[in-house]
């Protein structure tokens, strides 16, 4: 399975920017890895349910309900750039 | 002894020990002897606020203390100022917890060895030309040395227990759900889990005790429903899958001798077999990465950490993740991407999920016949620096024996119980049913008592001696 890894095309999915020397580095560790996961190939999985929690609890999602949360300049403090209490970004299209 | 003088013995401690072991990444001195000051004064008036109050506890640098920084030992996250308290911060500061600082991992929890962190690697306590593990290293270092009285880490595959075991120390793996992750920079959220490391069993037990709990704000969570054990004499089931080449014979040994304790006291051992485990470093290399690399995604330069500097915000996120983001991180978060990409989705991670789901089935299974399940914590005692860095494999074997609790949500604890051929600690490990909690660390602390460990790492007698 492992013979179709291109390493320009994931980086590309994952957004990340790899130098030469990283690819080469990288393709080499992926497909050490890659090449033991293969072993789940053989491992009879049909008709197996999956659990998403491990003890199998339903996931809840909180009432909807309006209650006191971090304050606006405090979830934005972290922020390289902002003005006017928005996040500031490089243009999306040259 | 006062919390304040407390306090001033193991930062006294920690100004020693932290030339040789890097394993604080910052310390809070003057906040923390402020606070340990108004201990003085509960203790004074008999109004102390618990078994915690005024002591010393060391913090993983990917939990949010408000006010401090969370850098993951990360570069990416080099500035960033935690905006809230994780929930079990919160619960310790309501028990009086003073804490000592942030200590360093490897960067996002990712390693198992502090090796990739991006400020240095933390040290063995018990000879520093040896990794502490990972990725809690710095966790499980202060503890060993005695510049916190006790730490809390984070578990994804054995981040807890490995180091713990490295550094002769108690390390414990809450049943999943039983702590709010809320407030831990997530990693792999079905497998992430926070816990202390302690010098002894008694100390874990108090801390869990404070920090487990149901929390809203974590929609993982539960309401844990303890079991206790009707009989003093217990169940024990030794895993021959992590019993076999690949697992080192002074780490089989180590079980041995408390399988020979616990038939002196009565308690009925039996070996099970799990063929499945040898599939779980492969379910769980497909599964962490997998959520890691949608978990890290939020890391794109915009509102939190550094940003470099581009003419497009596409061009922005990508320059900033490949200079934010260390080599090991990059490599899971593009593993990830790969078994989460069109094509591959039911292959890789869909099949991970299936096989995972089965070994949770298989321990269900075998916890109908015993009570417990004891291992090595680890294949190795503690290896050398650059002894396992050339080959990915050869690391991630390192959480061969602590991986199958992640991915089952089954609580297990490590505990110190000898020494290796070249002094090292080695330890054993002992897994329970899920919300066994209580009663495996009322077991841990029976063999505890009967292994008697009492070694202390070489740094701590060089400094008692000088």
């Amino acid at each position: 399975m492992s013979e179709n890894f291109n390493i320009d095309d994931i980086s590309n999915l994952a957004s990340i920017e790899l130098s030469e020397d990283e690819k080469a580095k990288l393709q080499k560790d992926l497909q050490i890895i890659l090449e033991h996961v293969d072993a789940l190939k053989n491992i009879d999985v049909k008709d197996q349910k999956i659990d998403i929690h491990p003890l199998s609890k339903v996931l809840e999602l909180r009432k909807d309900e309006s209650k006191e949360s971090l304050k606006h300049e405090d979830a934005m403090m972290n922020s390289p750039e902002t003005k006017d209490g928005h996040f500031v970004v490089p243009p999306s299209i040259e | 002894m006062k919390p304040s003088e407390l306090f001033e013995q193991v930062y006294e401690t920690a100004s020693y020990t932290e030339s040789v072991l890097h394993a604080h990444l910052e310390l809070f001195y003057d906040e923390g002897l402020k606070l340990s000051k108004e201990s003085d004064k509960r203790y004074t008036k008999n109004e102390s606020l618990g078994l915690l109050d005024g002591i010393p506890i060391a913090i993983k640098d990917n939990i949010n203390i408000y006010g401090y920084k969370t850098t993951c030992s990360s570069k990416m996250l080099s500035n960033y100022v935690s905006p809230y308290d994780a929930t079990v911060v919160t619960s310790l500061k309501k028990a009086g917890t003073i804490f000592t600082g942030k200590t360093n991992l490897d960067e996002f929890a990712m390693g198992s060895s502090t090796e990739n962190s991006a400020y240095g690697p933390t040290k063995n306590p018990w000879n520093p030309d040896f990794v502490p593990g990972g990725s809690s290293g710095g966790s499980a270092a202060v503890v060993s040395a005695g510049s916190a009285v006790a730490s809390l880490g984070s578990d994804t595959g054995g981040s807890i227990r490995q180091p713990a075991s490295f550094c002769g120390v108690v390390g414990f793996k809450p049943t999943y759900g039983t702590v709010s992750r809320y407030g831990l920079i997530a990693f792999a959220s079905s497998l992430d889990q926070i816990g202390p490391i302690t010098n002894t069993v008694d100390d874990t037990r108090i801390i869990f005790n404070e920090i487990q709990g149901y929390d809203s704000k974590d929609a993982t969570s539960i309401t844990p429903e303890y079991t206790k054990l009707e009989n003093k004499k217990v169940k024990v089931g030794i895993l021959k899958e992590l019993m076999q080449e690949g697992v080192s014979n002074e780490s089989q040994n180590e079980v041995n001798k408390v399988v020979n304790l616990l038939k002196e006291k009565g308690h009925d051992v039996t070996e099970i077999s799990l063929p499945l485990t040898e599939m779980a470093l492969s379910v769980y290399y497909l599964i962490a990465p997998a959520e890691c690399s949608a978990n890290l995604s939020r890391f794109d330069g915009v509102r939190y950490g550094i940003r470099e500097d581009a003419s497009t915000s596409y061009e922005m996120m990508n320059k900033t993740r490949s200079v934010g983001f260390g080599e090991e991180v990059k490599k899971r978060i593009l593993l990830g991407t790969y078994a989460l990409s069109a094509g591959y989705f039911d292959e890789y991670y869909g099949r991970a999920l299936k096989v995972r789901s089965k070994i949770i089935t298989d321990f269900k299974t075998a916890f109908d016949k015993v009570d417990f399940i004891l291992s090595p914590t680890t294949p190795t005692p503690a290896f050398g620096f650059g002894e396992k860095t050339k080959n990915p494999l050869e690391m991630y074997l390192s959480d061969l024996c602590t991986i199958p609790a992640n991915l089952a949500g089954l609580p297990a604890i490590s505990i110190p119980t000898g020494l290796s051929e070249n002094n090292l600690p080695l330890s054993v490990q002992i897994m329970g049913k899920p919300c066994s909690d209580y009663s495996l660390i009322d077991f841990a602390e029976s063999i505890e008592e009967m292994v008697e460990f009492n070694f202390s790492p070489n740094l701590l007698k060089e400094n008692n001696e000088s």
